[in-house]
């Protein structure tokens, strides 16, 4: 379980499937859900891909935009549609940059998304330099840190605070349910039952 | 001095049970009469380029030599040994039967049962068409994982033209068939969605279905009404005869189809298997039929093979702690008396010979503390005594 943003939503949908999350965790890191049936690791959001690949844990839930960013190779089962959020290049309205047009020949891209920014701008034959931030990338192009920024919106509103506009749009993401391929056949009926009731809800 | 990321020293405890699991397999090739080989491990970036796909190819370590010929350390055994079988086995008569025990090496991010050097142990069956061949190796991997103490591992079979025939049935051909492929391999399902969705028709609905399918005979009459291509068929004949003779040998509970294991796409052209362990996340064997390598090397055979990474053997067993025997490494201590020690060497002991000139009593402490149960000490007559000894009570524990 991704502990931050997508935590409230993965604790209701988990438990519409069946498995209950107690209330207060408190400090521990294994919890039994309330009927025994699974444990439940509550985990950095960006450290899910890595339990699943390496079968420390079954299964995860976990933003695509965290597996863009973790080239992990992990099962995903379902798009579970919470946690809707937007991959963008954006920056400074004052810029007036446009989507391919006017960028400067060599861009300073500052962003928390240093893979899928970089992917993003390769294939579209931009000479760019990805600065890797860890938080606040509105930041860097009014100080001119960077030009342009690469950052998840939800509803544009961090944005607008900051006067910067969207200039293009990299991807879409929402929650996923992944799982480990050995596990899956290890646990094939317990996994795929989850998987069910997860849809259903 | 650090060594390089992805490699790793074997100290002499460590290394003895390396040894010890790599003759616990030899002995099952061995057993099935296959006769070990083995090839360079460095070539000419071409000779490897002939069978390896472009993501190993991309893993490999290159360098140059001091004329300028390009060079590349292998990340498999199995097109080395394509290589030689076709130049230099050509008229040997088929089918040829080849096993291999040698390191690997591929750059990737090391991580848990991934590293940059590591040892593979497999087998290939050159010459030898039909499910047969393919049974052969599923059976020799069944039983090296026994022989090895994994006798839980469990395997996944499949034919890659199964989904092929069910791909081409609904439409898809070419680079989009290619595509969907991998996505069936990943089970990327949430992708495989958008793809059917986008194409439209019920035939990808299928193919969803196949992705998740996973079971023992039921599941091959589940896909029975979907295979129409006479490849598609075959194929499920193929893992029919197999799971047959799996069940004389009592391996039939161990044994699974799953529809969307495919392996190396480019690599494998019908059967395929993996083995694994509930407490390990990723696979500890796996193989398949590979036909289309060999007519690359220009000789045009069929080939089914397997191999088995013995690092994540070494890790499985670790992880359950078991073998944790102390080893004694030692027969008998000899001091003064070469001919003795000697003599003791021809007998096929361990013999280690005292450098320390070490009196009785020096030498009878020493193999209380190592545990060494015999002591041969020389005297100045040219007569040789025998001591038994009791390991000491640290020695014992």
């Amino acid at each position: 379980m991704p502990k931050g943003s997508l935590y409230a939503e993965t604790v209701r949908r988990l438990a519409a499937a069946g498995i209950v999350v107690p209330e207060n965790p408190g400090r521990r890191l294994v919890v039994p859900s309330l009927d025994g049936s699974a444990d439940l690791l509550l985990l950095r959001a960006t450290d899910v891909p890595a339990y699943v690949e390496f079968g420390a844990a079954d299964c995860g839930i976990v933003g695509k935009d965290t597996l863009w960013e973790s080239d992990r190779s992990v099962a995903e089962l379902a798009d579970l549609g919470f946690g809707g959020c937007r991959l963008v290049v954006a920056g400074r309205r004052a810029d007036g940059y446009q989507n391919g047009v006017r960028y400067p020949t060599f861009l300073r891209v500052a962003t928390k998304f240093a893979r899928s920014a970089q992917t993003y701008f390769s294939e579209r034959d931009l000479p760019c330099e990805i600065v890797a931030l860890h938080g606040s990338v509105e930041l860097a192009p009014i100080v001119g840190l960077a030009d342009v920024i690469v950052d998840l919106v939800a509803t544009g509103g961090t944005l607008e605070a900051h006067d910067m506009v969207e200039i293009d749009q990299i991807a879409e993401s929402t929650a996923r349910f992944v799982v480990n391929q050995v596990r899956f056949r290890a646990k094939y009926d317990a996994i795929t039952s989850l998987l069910r009731r997860l849809e259903r809800t | 001095m650090r060594l390089p990321p992805g490699v790793r020293d074997w100290l002499p405890q460590e290394f003895a049970f390396k040894r010890e699991i790599e003759e616990k397999i030899r002995e099952v090739f061995r057993s099935w009469s296959y006769s070990e080989i083995l090839t360079p491990t460095f070539e000419s970036v071409e000779a490897l380029q002939q069978g390896l796909g472009e993501r190993l190819m991309q893993q490999t370590f290159r360098f140059n030599d001091p004329l300028g010929q390009s060079l590349a350390l292998r990340t498999e055994m199995t097109t080395p040994i394509a290589r030689v079988v076709s130049a230099r086995l050509r008229h040997a008569s088929l089918p040829l039967r080849l096993s291999y025990v040698a390191p690997a090496f591929r750059y990737e991010e090391p991580q848990l049962g991934r590293m940059r050097e590591f040892t593979q142990a497999g087998a290939e069956l050159i010459g030898a068409a039909g499910s047969g061949a393919d049974s052969e190796a599923l059976f020799m991997a069944i039983e090296t994982l026994d022989a090895v103490g994994l006798s839980d591992a469990r395997f996944d079979i499949n034919d890659a033209a199964i989904v092929d025939g069910a791909l081409s049935a609904a439409g898809l051909a070419g680079d989009e068939l290619t595509a969907c492929k991998e996505l069936i391999s990943d089970r990327n399902l949430v992708a495989l969605r958008a793809f059917a969705q986008a194409r439209g028709g019920e035939a990808l609905e299928t193919v969803l279905r196949l992705t998740m399918t996973r079971g023992r005979d039921e599941v091959l009459e589940l896909v029975r009404p979907i295979c129409r291509t006479p490849a598609s068929q075959a194929a499920l004949a193929r893992l029919e005869a197999i799971l047959a003779r799996a069940l004389v040998l009592g391996y039939a509970d161990r044994i699974n189809i799953d529809f969307a294991l495919l392996r190396d796409l480019q690599y494998y052209t019908g059967f395929v298997f993996e083995g694994y362990i509930d407490d390990l996340g990723f696979s500890l064997c796996g193989g398949g039929r590979y036909d289309g390598l060999l007519p690359r090397f220009g000789y045009d055979v069929p080939a089914v093979g397997w191999m088995v990474g013995v690092e994540r053997i070494l890790l499985a067993l670790e992880r359950r702690r078991a073998d944790e025997r102390p080893r004694n490494e030692v027969d008998v201590l000899v001091g003064g008396a070469d001919a003795a020690a000697k003599a003791e060497r021809a007998k096929g002991l361990r013999v280690r010979v005292d450098t320390r000139d070490l009196d009785r009593d020096g030498l009878l402490a020493y193999a209380r503390h190592k545990a060494i149960p015999r002591v041969l000490v020389g005297k100045p007559d040219g007569s040789v005594e025998e001591i038994r000894v009791e390991p000491d009570e640290e020695a014992r524990s």
